[in-house]
């Protein structure tokens, strides 16, 4: 129901309702409205327009507004009914199809494919002219009949994929009824792309009928648009000059279509988030950025000053990067964890300059030896990526082009910067093939050919195509299962110590991180709440959500334990938080303090920073004399 | 580049095109024989005797030979057979290339009056319906690219109103202002009595000056479809992560927006043509009746007016064909360009 309503918050949608009600106030208004009966014969033929007949008079003398006013009756009846059978066709067959697979699947499907490849509009023709019955029953059976293909379709594809969600099966897996399953489980989370199919089979009935009137199959007795046509056309009307007789049952046709279009198109949008969040994109404007300052000094291949990025949605703004400031050394392994939705895959890409709308970058610089990448034109940004850094996705499953060999998507990545070669080319390839262990006649293969570890090996090789200085992983071993996840690494580690890369390594395991990297970076809520050498941090974790983190995974030696997770959610990044963002789930969190006022960066010992009250000298010198204050 | 490794896995790939092909051709076998039975079965829906029915309509008006050329081609001159046989006959005849013969223009065989007419159809609506297609997805494309300027974003709606127009009520409008009231083109037909001989030259220019503007409201109507199903699958797309990843690669716009965006945006919209196809080819045919043009749609048309249901039934079973061909054509290039498709794991 939530897709519907926002549907309606969509211009379009309204604009299509509107013209909806308008000619259902036609229809139900139609007695009112017209001076004549629409069937009644005078000796009135042809008038142009005037002020009796607002439209002129048929070659019968027959009042031609009056019929268009009766004529939507029939019209959005037929187009309605026709809309609602036929969609309630699809979804009978495309839910018993999704669900019960099998063999009840392939003839369900099987018919379905049948359906939607025969000629709808001649087999409707052929039918009606057979079934030569008086009425619009007939027409609405037959249309319906040759109308539901192409939802029940659609509409079983996308059971199939809820089928496969959690919430389905565990519905099912806790001994739900069929029934119930597909009515409280799966119809719900279908409700967009039904209405979008109604919208969609109500168009095709709204034309299928009037082109079969305009042939004279179905019944011309009766006032329709589609019959206005038949006998304007077989009279000859605009040869007459009546052209209101044929304008505007065309154009009421049109229009009603039109309503349909737009609601299927609106709903349509809504229920594919896709479209959704591009359009919001297409319309949020970026932010001006004050430009930025001298260049850092220092030798740090990497530095991130006060960068701040998010989203803009219509809510507001969503900041998931919050004031980070970070360095990344020449060679360095750098690893950042955090739970999901803490900000780091925003971080990676407003670190690579990838955030697309409604994503940006909202402040702050970002310095890669010696370039400002968040100003730089296009054209310089283009030529420095994957030279100077690369990125591997979190989602490497689907960052291969299905339709390209995966030898050609490290060739074009060469080629866009200047290696034409084609012998220089395919000799990299292969190599790269080797240094990550996959072998050469994979390079011909297509990403389908290849499972998950392969894939991931290849971005990985087109990553390291062009020896960039600094590679940014997005948790790119996630998907993987652990042996093939520890050999990918190590094979990581040993190209970074060979060519001296610098590796920012995102994850959510941080024990991961521990074993890998020089430094580990902790993110919570958008900001980085402790940064320390990696044996340092394992060693002497200070952040509670540091140690609450380390707790949540198992110890690589020593004895087993509860491990206990960590109570509550991350705060949402759309609002505005008070004090420390760790505060309503910290153990340690000091009443009046931590949710009133955000805590500083310290650095406790060298290197090794971290933003808690707890190791705040001012603070804890204060509450200890509060204490003795309290205690006298 | 890796020639050598590549001819190696082709010989994989091409069994498993030809397994897809061949599951393709079952599909229009199989589909071909649903027309079929449709046909058969459609006159033998009619309560009563059908043929008794039709006889009455035409209210004497019927020559004896053609009702009974009728009872022949419905298999029911003899009463004693059954239904299974009746349709083994017509299966028979139909191998044989015999679909009876027409009523209304007794004793031209139903054939004959369809080679004569689907040279024009096949012409006509084929031309018009691969253009619209082209210049839709071209459109689509542009929509999706440049969207939120404002010429761009105003297209959607203006496609939406065209894919909502009747085709033949917008053939009628055209046919009035242009040919009638401006007298730019012929107001029908399918080329001037007077032009000399079939195929010479002042016979192909009144063939295309009869073409030209049925074939544009066939264009204009049918693109609206095309252009939203491009558009839509582009924005999804140039959603997908395998365009990010591209661009993140530092790959020029244009080289990400063609070779990772449309080659992957234009394989649902091929099967979309595919599927659209007999819808299209529905709407064009009325546009065939308003422009009196001399095709399968004005045949169609006729014979439904003249009640001469062989000849009706033969048109429904050949455009059934040409739809199938059509498509099975459009799956084979799928696979050309789609090689989950060819190694039979889509």
């Amino acid at each position: 129901m939530e897709t519907l309503k926002r549907a309606f918050n969509d211009r379009r949608a309204v604009v299509g309702a509107a013209i909806l009600i308008l000619l259902g106030l036609m229809a139900l208004l139609a007695p009112l409205l017209a001076q004549h009966s629409p069937s009644q014969l005078s000796n009135d033929t042809w008038l142009h327009p005037n002020s009796q007949h607002w439209l002129g008079t048929t070659a019968l003398g027959q009042d031609v507004f009056s019929q268009l006013l009766y004529g939507s009756r029939l019209s959005l009846l037929v187009g309605l009914v026709t809309g609602l059978i036929a969609t309630a066709i699809s979804v009978i067959v495309g839910l018993a199809s999704a669900f019960f697979g099998g063999v009840v699947d392939d003839i369900l499907s099987g018919i379905t494919n049948i359906f939607l490849v025969l000629p709808g509009l001649p087999l409707v023709i052929v039918a009606a002219a057979y079934l030569q019955v008086s009425g619009v029953v007939p027409v609405i059976a037959v249309i319906s009949f040759t109308g539901w293909a192409w939802g029940a379709r659609v509409l079983r594809s996308q059971a199939l994929s809820l089928r496969d969600r959690d919430f389905v099966q565990a519905a099912i897996a806790s001994g739900e009824g069929p029934l119930r399953v597909i009515f409280a489980e799966i119809l719900p989370n279908m409700v967009g792309l039904i209405a979008a199919n109604f919208f969609g089979a109500a168009l095709y009935a709204v034309l299928a009928e009037a082109g079969l009137e305009f042939l004279g199959v179905g019944d011309v007795s009766q006032v329709t648009w589609g019959t206005m046509l038949y006998w304007a056309q077989s009279s000859q009307a605009l040869l007459q000059g009546a052209w209101p007789w044929i304008a505007t049952p065309g154009l009421c046709i049109a229009a009603l279509g039109t309503a349909f279009a737009l609601l299927n198109f609106a709903v349509d949008e809504v229920a594919n988030p896709r479209l959704r969040s591009e359009r919001v994109a297409a319309e949020s404007k970026p932010l001006a950025l004050k430009p930025a300052e001298a260049p850092p000094a220092g030798d740090a291949l990497l530095q991130l000053r006060h960068l701040e990025a998010g989203y803009l949605t219509e809510k507001g703004t969503v900041r998931a990067v919050k004031d980070v400031n970070l360095e990344v050394q020449r060679g360095e392994f750098l690893g950042i964890a955090g739970e999901s939705g803490c900000g780091k895959s925003t971080l990676a890409f407003a670190v690579a300059q990838l955030l697309r709308p409604p994503g940006q970058v909202l402040s702050g610089e970002v310095w890669l030896n010696g370039q400002e990448l968040v100003r730089l034109p296009p054209e310089a940004l283009r030529q420095t990526r994957w030279k100077d850094f690369s990125m591997v996705f979190q989602s490497s499953m689907n960052a291969l082009n299905p339709v390209m060999r995966v030898g050609d998507q490290i060739a074009d990545a060469m080629r866009a910067h200047g290696v034409t070669d084609k012998t220089v080319i395919e000799a990299r390839v292969r190599e790269l093939f080797e240094m990550v262990g996959i072998r050469p006649e994979y390079i011909t293969a297509y990403p389908h050919q290849l499972s998950g570890g392969m894939k991931q090996r290849v971005v990985i090789a087109i990553a390291l195509a062009l020896e960039p200085k600094l590679v940014i992983m997005d948790e790119p071993t996630t998907a993987l299962d652990v042996v093939v996840q520890r050999s990918i690494l190590q094979e990581i580690d040993a190209v970074r110590r060979r060519l001296n890369l610098s590796i920012v390594f995102i994850t959510h395991d941080l024990s991961l991180l521990v074993e890998m990297s020089d430094r580990v970076a902790i993110m919570y809520a958008g900001e980085i709440v402790e940064l320390a050498p990696s044996s340092d941090l394992y060693a002497n974790p200070l952040h509670p959500y540091t140690r609450r983190l380390m707790n949540a995974f198992p110890p690589l030696e020593g004895e087993r334990t509860r491990r206990d997770g960590i109570a509550g959610r991350p705060p949402d990044l759309g609002t505005v938080i008070q004090g420390c963002p760790f505060a309503p789930r910290c153990e340690s969190a000091m009443a009046g303090l931590c949710e009133v006022i955000a805590p500083i960066k310290l650095e406790v010992s060298a290197d090794h920073v971290v933003s808690c009250h707890l190791y705040d000298p001012n603070v804890m010198k204060g509450r200890a004399e509060d204490h003795a204050i309290a205690a006298d | 580049m890796f020639y050598i490794t590549r001819l190696k896995a082709g010989l994989i790939l091409e069994r498993c095109t030809v397994l897809y092909l061949l599951r393709k051709f079952a599909l229009l076998l199989l589909t071909l024989w649903a027309a079929l039975t449709i046909n058969f079965f459609l006159p033998r829906l009619v309560p009563g005797n059908p043929i008794g029915a039709m006889i009455a309509k035409y209210q004497g008006r019927l020559d004896p030979n053609a009702a009974k050329a009728l009872m022949i081609a419905y298999g029911l001159e003899g009463h004693d057979k059954n239904l299974l046989t009746q349709y083994g006959d017509y299966l028979f005849k139909l191998s044989k290339g015999d679909l009876g013969r027409s009523i209304s223009f007794f004793p031209a065989p139903v054939t004959e009056m369809i080679g004569g007419a689907a040279p024009w159809t096949i012409g006509l609506v084929g031309i018009s319906t691969i253009f619209s297609f082209l210049l839709g997805s071209g459109l689509g494309v542009y929509t999706a690219a440049r969207r939120g300027s404002r010429f761009a974003d105003s297209l959607v709606p203006l496609a939406l109103f065209l894919n909502s127009v009747p085709y033949f009520w917008f053939a009628l409008i055209a046919l009035y202002v242009f040919a009638f009231l401006l007298g730019w083109f012929p107001l029908g037909g399918g080329v001037s009595i007077m032009t000399g001989p079939t195929w010479s030259l002042s016979w192909i220019l009144s063939v295309v000056a009869h073409a030209i503007l049925p074939g544009a409201t066939i264009v204009l109507t049918a693109m609206g479809g095309w252009l939203i199903a491009m558009r839509n699958n582009l924005v999804s797309t140039l959603g997908e992560d395998y365009v990010a990843f591209a661009r993140a690669k530092g790959l020029s716009e244009s080289r990400v927006l063609y070779a990772y965006g449309i080659r992957n945006a234009i394989l649902p919209s091929l099967t979309a043509f595919g599927m659209a196809l007999g819808f299209v080819l529905g709407g064009s045919i009325l546009t065939e009746v308003v422009f009196g043009y001399p095709g399968l749609g004005t045949l169609l048309y006729h014979s439904v007016t003249s009640l001469d249901y062989p000849l009706m039934q033969a048109i429904f079973l050949f455009i059934s064909l040409a739809v199938l061909v059509a498509n099975f054509l459009v799956d084979a290039t799928y696979a050309l360009l789609d090689p989950r498709v060819r190694t039979g794991q889509a």
